[in-house]
């Protein structure tokens, strides 16, 4: 139990987290006069350069055309996966004067910012939804039930990711550098991660790499079930669920061992 | 020197043997370690600090407080009062000790701490109920009641940002007041806003008392803590200085406040300047007290002289020897000279003490700064030594004003005083 207490904590307080996404999103977005549009703008951007970068500067490869379509699902869950951990890493320097100030659990910081990144997803989710239907219909792609098991995907790297957020924002408070250390993975990871192109793109002899690499089974999942539509390799979930499981466990861990500092330090 | 008040009623804080230090490079910030020498070294490396290398906010405190008790904690910038109800309130983990809360707790350590300035003062009062540990529901009923506290109805839909720091200030308040705590620890808040809204907050506070709820404060409004808390405890370098009946305390504090801020500007004698001809110089100047030794500190109503060591360059017709003794800002209390005072100038060579014996110091306790001088009948400075030295009066009641004549109070008809 006292390993996983940082996640207990989250769920009492869960009203909060909800209220500092909601704020956050809302601060976010009241600068701007698109207001919440800028959600769908945003990935629709996106979507524009990729489908006219792909179309007429690089041939890609016959197995993932429209290869926008494929790159939109991988880059969307990637920009939640990297912004989140990065929010995550600032998330005590942010809310510096909550932390000192009142008796709030530190775990609602990084939580929020995982929640305000997982809403900025899901808002943006319509649109990859249109995208699949235009292209379906215009019978590029024939999707299945396997869209299905998309959710399940995000819940599990939900899990993944906040895991990784509790250790990225207890560790930033005690050191300086774990944002360059986080964003330098990140970078490494999104090429060695296939989010750019299929698994099947690794030659065989290196694919037991992605055996190494906690990101790859959840872009192979997002990939499966978002533009091959075909179902999730059992071995994926295993992964999938092994590395949410490492990562939750791992992130509460030091987290609730760094509690105490948080507040003093933050 | 404590004053647990009804040994009978569990308390409802306790702070027991409680030191908190901190390590010395967290003041400035984080990140000063680096997340790759701590790997290398294990995770421990960023661990606590100890007692050799951390400054030491708080050593040793301990006191308890009773239901219903409503206590000020004063001292100096630094003593550690923050930490003490850092610690009450759960942010910070004591070093050493233990600390123990019974009911719920609200901390009002910094008005609208949990304000973000970009959104409606409906989503913070939300925030802020939630941070404070309200439920959503309670938050809704509460509302309007908080609103109308903080009286910012027509505005509850703008960013805070847009709001008056007073606005800011009330809306935090009435949020934290609303939660209903059982103990509440207020940080010097009060004095953030106007006087309308210090008024009722503190009746609000008067409410909390006589629910019976349990108030501790933090203030450097010592008039505030006399008049509001029964108890008041002194802190002092970490330290608790003393703990007992506020009023108690707050003197106690008060008078080694007088007491260091008299070193300092005794220390800071002799700062003021000289002028004159130089026809005759003064070599030296002292207080003495009734036993005729040269002193910093006179006892008031006791008999003392202040003495001048005077050389005159050459043979002098026309000499005037003159103290004057002035309050630290600066107001004169007394000044007289020879000649005032009767003494016809005739001859005058070679060196000289001069002294003015006082028969009795009439002087209120405090710091005083003495200017001798020795000058012509016509005002001409030989010699003017501004605040050549200062002294201490020191008594054993206070009064106000800078004479206090010996006295005694009597009364005739029906009044009579406790022995």
């Amino acid at each position: 139990m006292s390993v996983l207490s940082p996640v207990a904590r989250t769920w009492t307080h869960r009203a909060l987290v909800r209220a500092l996404v909601r704020r956050e999103l809302s601060a976010r977005y009241r600068g701007g006069a698109l207001g919440f549009l800028w959600s769908f703008v945003n990935p629709l951007l996106l979507l524009l350069v990729y489908a006219t970068v792909f179309r007429f500067v690089f041939a890609p490869r016959a197995d993932v055309r429209p290869y926008a379509l494929f790159l939109f699902g991988g880059v969307l869950v990637w920009g939640f996966v990297s912004s989140a951990l990065l929010d995550a890493v600032d998330a005590f320097r942010a809310n510096g004067p909550l932390l000192r100030k009142t008796t709030v659990a530190p775990e609602v910081f990084p939580a929020a910012a995982v929640g305000a990144r997982l809403a900025h997803l899901l808002l943006a989710l319509p649109v990859l939804a249109a995208a699949i239907a235009v292209v379906a219909m215009r019978g590029g792609i024939r999707p299945g039930p396997e869209l299905l098991e998309f959710p399940v995907v995000l819940a599990l790297l939900v899990v993944a990711v906040f895991g990784a957020a509790l250790l990225c924002s207890a560790l930033a408070v005690s050191f300086g550098d774990v944002r360059d250390v986080v964003a330098n993975l990140l970078t490494l990871a999104f090429f060695v991660t296939p989010v750019l192109y299929p698994v099947e793109a690794v030659p065989p002899r290196w694919r037991w790499l992605l055996w190494l690499n906690p990101f790859a089974p959840f872009f192979a999942g997002v990939h499966d079930s978002l533009f091959f539509f075909r179902p999730i390799a059992a071995s994926d979930w295993l992964r999938m669920a092994a590395w949410a499981a490492v990562s939750l466990a791992l992130g509460a861990a030091v987290f609730e061992r760094l509690r105490d500092s948080i507040a003093e330090e933050a | 020197m404590s004053a647990p008040p009804t040994p009978a009623v569990p308390a409802v804080v306790s702070v027991s043997a409680v030191s908190k230090v901190f390590r010395r490079y967290a003041r400035r910030g984080r990140g000063s370690g680096s997340l790759k020498s701590a790997l290398l070294a294990g995770l421990g490396a960023g661990g606590r600090g100890t007692a050799a290398n951390g400054v030491v906010a708080l050593s040793d405190v301990s006191f308890e407080v009773a239901p219903g008790e409503t206590l000020g904690v004063i001292g100096p910038n630094g003593s550690g009062k923050s930490t003490l109800l850092k610690l009450l309130a759960g942010i910070l983990r004591p070093t050493r000790g233990r600390v123990e809360v019974r009911g719920r707790l609200a901390a009002l350590l910094e008005l609208g701490a949990g304000f973000h300035p970009e959104i409606s003062g409906r989503e913070n009062v939300e925030i802020n109920g939630l941070l404070l540990g309200l439920t959503r529901a309670q938050i809704a009923e509460r509302f309007d009641a908080i609103v109308r506290f903080a009286g910012v109805e027509e505005f509850l839909d703008a960013p805070v940002k847009t709001y008056s720091s007073g606005m800011a200030v009330r809306l935090g308040f009435a949020i934290a007041a609303a939660s209903e705590p059982d103990v509440f620890l207020v940080d010097e808040v009060l004095a953030v806003g106007d006087e309308a809204f210090a008024h009722r907050a503190l009746e609000r506070f008067a409410d909390f008392e006589r629910a019976g709820k349990t108030l501790l404060f933090v203030s450097h409004d010592l008039n505030l803590v006399t008049e509001r808390c029964r108890r008041a405890i002194w802190l002092e370098g970490g330290r608790i200085a003393a703990d007992g009946p506020a009023a108690d305390t707050v003197a106690r504090y008060r008078e080694h406040v007088a007491a260091t801020e008299g070193r300092r500007r005794l220390r800071e004698a002799g700062a003021g300047g000289r002028v004159g001809s130089g026809a005759a110089t003064i070599e030296s100047v002292r207080v003495l007290d009734r036993d005729g030794r040269p002193a910093g500190r006179l006892k008031r109503g006791e008999p003392a002289a202040i003495e001048m060591t005077v050389r005159a360059r050459e043979p002098l017709a026309d000499f005037v020897f003159g103290f004057q003794v002035s309050t630290v800002p600066g107001a004169v209390v007394f000044g007289s000279n020879t000649l005032l005072d009767g003494h016809a100038p005739d001859s005058f060579s070679g060196a000289a003490t001069v002294s003015l014996a006082i028969p009795s110091v009439d002087l209120a306790p405090g710091v005083y700064a003495l200017d001798a001088a020795v000058h012509a009948r016509s005002g001409a400075p030989y010699d003017y030594w501004r605040d050549a030295l200062r002294f201490e009066v020191t008594a054993h009641a206070a009064s106000a004003g800078v004479w206090s004549p010996p006295r005694r109070w009597s009364t005739a008809g029906s009044v009579r005083w406790r022995q």
